[in-house]
């Protein structure tokens, strides 16, 4: 084993791996700054450059990226208020008050040097991971395999935030999107339409970036507000360094905890990093300062929020099921290279496993070192509104899911899927279910059919590992439907330590709960599941168990979504009818939608150069001179780009 | 000095908010509220008054005043402790409420956890 880590150290000396690991890091950080985008951007937007890779240098510039995103999101919760990522929300309620007080190096210097320990903590978690979990991933089949990709779906839905019905909901609806294409056991065609296109599945970058990437960018667009009350950086970098050093405890406590939380599948960076502030002011004795600028705030969840993404590796390396967004994407990505995540990478792919585990370490220490030589200029950058980045990103992301397949459907469907995705955040339902559920549904479906033939009946359900796995299926479900029972009988003082957002980071999140938009949601939902079933009908018998399965799952949970919906409009609770975010994001997609139609008949660079400018001007507002040099210098970067990466430019029509 | 009341609409909530109000008045103290309960909306110093007018009064009359603060911290029962903390209070009034063994030891409690957390004595009060 230690052979296999000192190899993998050795090959990290290959100039190219080191050079795949550094453009990680910078683009990490990058994408760190930009508000929305975090962990999930990172690798989506990455993912598509590695096309074409060998597995180590794309590990190597994912792994990078990952790493420290949450090293630089700190910059402009810090310096702005605004944070970078929703995690780094809790780092703003104590670091920028302390920046307010002109302490901004300090805090930041306790933000980058936690951060760094973090990952480091992070990646001694994941090594000590795999000598305690390798004998009992070894013992797996398929059974319990299959089990754990139930688990994967369901613990995801159950954990995430908020209604769990809905996290259920999203959880199906993304197996059944998951279904889509050829089906693996008897090569039909499942849900195609007879489109040959639909006939490869839907490509994980498209759904990625559609759901999550779009979503963002159509939920912010409107924001304008910028520099209101941006902090000088002032303060010494000296101070907080030496102060780091005597809240080494508060360190560990968080990493330890985000380790935790990634492991766990739907409690991501964010709930991790709640968490660790909670903890932090639970055990503090002096509770005075927090959120007026205590360095105890700081520390824990930004130790928290970078271990986290080490931990949301754990469960995806060994037992093949993410613990998050972005462990699902290169759980995607592992699966396109033909390594099976499980029992076959801690047998024959340890040297990747190791590769990963120092990619991660070696970034965190980079990252938080060029934070520290770079927080000048990159606070620049975060003064940059949102309205100005998004037609940039939309045009990178867009370019990104072409590579996949190289298909201008898979774009339509991004959209498509980033008005779900909005939807779906706006009415507060939860979306990493969705994504996990989109990954696992393929593998849920083999292992199942493995399963069912190699095993006589339901001899299988009484092996010890699928036992285990169905009471950590149970238990929180029984758990869950405690609490709601309890929450009706009585709800004063449940005297659980809360972790709630205190002010939320993310107005839009939940904006339209209790609405007609809700409502024809859940309505939606309904018809979707029940038009599967109906379709599946047609399927032979063994490719239609599966969408069976999925749409009559979905369709009890989805009329049971329907039944709450109503009861809280006839309890008198209504949402909002319309409200500006929804004028901005349909705007923002009906534009999305040009901009493919104009794709389609000029090709994208000119697309890109008559639809930029046009957004600027009309949508973000930006002065004449940003709204001409802005889509001229991306068109030289896209013209530069096809002879520099393996990327193709979208043609159209006319060319 | 100042008195913190851990306030909820609820029996024991009410029954502490009556000592409260009367511990402030024995010393012509500040009382300052505090929600206590989760998610539950911030008291406003007309409810106070509308729930015990005669103990308001006769706690402005001993020249005390009533105030309505909150901490910034998510946990009530932290919330409620910091605020002690930042008054430098001298004394903390919780509501206790019957709870069963099983209950106990399934779920924590926030009076519990502000009993075992403050640095100021507390003051438990139980329904009559």
């Amino acid at each position: 084993m230690l052979d296999s880590a000192l190899t993998a150290l050795g090959s990290l000396t290959d100039p190219s791996l080191l050079v795949m690991l550094a453009v990680g890091v910078l683009a990490g950080l990058v994408i760190g700054l930009i508000p929305g985008l975090g962990g999930t951007g990172a690798v989506a937007i990455l993912l598509p450059l590695t096309f074409g890779m060998d597995p180590a240098p794309a590990l190597a510039m994912l792994i990078g990226a990952l790493a420290v995103v949450h090293t630089s999101d700190t910059v402009a919760a810090v310096l702005l208020g605004a944070p970078g990522s929703a995690s780094a929300s809790v780092t703003m309620l104590d670091g920028y008050s302390m920046a307010r007080n002109g302490e901004a190096k300090r805090a930041l210097s306790l933000a980058f040097l936690s951060s760094m320990a973090g990952g480091i903590i992070g990646a001694l978690g994941l090594t000590l991971a795999i000598p305690l979990a390798r004998p009992l991933v070894l013992s797996f089949a398929s059974p319990e395999l299959f089990m754990l990709t139930i688990l994967g779906v369901s613990l995801a839905a159950v954990l995430s935030r908020g209604n769990v019905v809905k996290g259920l909901v999203a959880g199906f609806l993304g197996l059944l999107l998951g279904l889509v294409g050829t089906s693996p056991t008897t090569a039909e065609e499942r849900f195609t339409f007879g489109s040959l296109f639909l006939g490869d599945g839907l490509s994980l970058v498209a759904v990625a970036l559609g759901i999550f990437g779009l979503a963002e960018i159509a939920g912010r667009v409107s924001q304008r507000r910028v520099t209101e009350d941006s902090v000088q950086l002032t303060g010494g970098w000296f101070s907080g360094i030496r102060e780091w050093l005597t809240h080494w405890s508060q360190v560990i406590r968080g990493s330890l905890i985000g380790i935790w939380a990634g492991v766990l599948p739907g409690v991501g960076a964010t709930a991790g990093t709640w968490l660790a502030y909670g903890q932090a002011v639970a055990t503090a004795k002096d509770k005075r300062k927090f959120g007026k600028g205590d360095p105890r705030g700081i520390v824990g969840p930004e130790s928290a929020n970078n271990s986290v993404e080490a931990g949301d590796l754990i469960p995806t390396l060994l037992f093949g099921i993410p613990g998050g967004v972005p462990s699902a994407m290169l759980l995607g990505m592992l699966l396109t290279y033909g390594i099976q995540p499980g029992p076959a990478i801690v047998s024959e792919h340890l040297d990747l496993m190791y590769l990963i585990i120092w990619s991660f370490a070696i970034a965190s220490i980079v990252g938080a070192f060029l934070c520290f030589l770079a927080t000048p200029s990159l606070a620049k950058l975060t003064k940059v509104p949102f309205a100005v980045l998004g037609p940039g990103l939309l045009v990178v992301m867009l370019l990104g899911a072409f590579q996949d397949s190289g298909q201008l459907g898979d774009l339509w469907i991004m959209v498509a899927l980033g008005v779900a995705g909005w939807l779906l955040k706006a009415t507060d339902f939860p979306r990493a279910p969705f994504l996990i559920g989109f990954v696992l549904a393929i593998p849920m479906e083999r292992y199942y059919y493995l399963t069912a033939n190699l095993y006589d009946g339901a001899g299988w359900m009484l092996r010890p590992g699928v036992v285990v796995f169905l009471a950590v299926l149970v238990v929180p479900v029984l758990w869950a439907l405690f609490k709601a029972w309890r929450k009706r009988r009585a709800t004063l003082d449940e005297g659980h330590r809360s972790e709630e957002v205190l002010e939320g980071g993310d107005e839009l999140e939940g904006s339209l709960a209790n609405s007609v938009w809700s409502l024809s949601v859940a309505a939606v939902v309904v018809g979707l599941f029940a038009g599967a079933w109906l379709v599946s009908g047609s399927f032979s018998e063994e490719a239609r168990l599966m969408p069976r399965l999925v749409a009559t799952g979905g369709l009890v949970l989805g009329l049971v979504l329907l039944v709450q919906e109503l009861r809280a409009r006839s309890g008198g609770r209504r949402g909002p009818r319309w409200t500006p975010d929804v004028t901005t994001a349909v705007r923002t997609f009906v534009l999305m939608g040009v901009f493919l139609g104009l794709v389609v008949v000029v090709g994208y660079l000119a697309a890109v150069l008559l639809f930029v400018p046009g957004f600027l001007l009309y949508v973000a507002r930006a002065s004449v001179r940003t709204s001409i040099l802005y889509p001229i210098i991306l068109g030289v970067v896209l013209l530069a780009l096809p002879s520099l990466l393996p990327v193709d430019l979208p043609t159209g029509l006319l060319q | 000095m100042t008195v913190v009341l851990a306030h909820a609409d609820s029996d024991p909530g009410r029954a502490a908010l009556a000592a409260a109000l009367r511990e402030a008045a024995d010393h012509a103290e500040r009382l300052v509220v505090v929600d206590a309960t989760r998610g539950g909306a911030r008291p406003t110093v007309a409810d106070l008054a509308a729930l015990e007018p005669d103990l308001v009064q006769a706690l402005r009359d001993a020249g005390g005043e009533v105030v309505v603060d909150e901490g910034s911290v998510a946990d009530p029962s932290d919330a409620v402790v910091q605020v002690a903390q930042r008054y430098d209070a001298r004394l903390v009034v919780v509501g206790l409420r019957h709870r069963s063994p099983v209950g106990k030891a399934i779920l924590g409690s926030t009076a519990q956890r502000i009993l075992l957390d403050a640095t100021c004595p507390v003051l438990a009060v139980k329904p009559a």
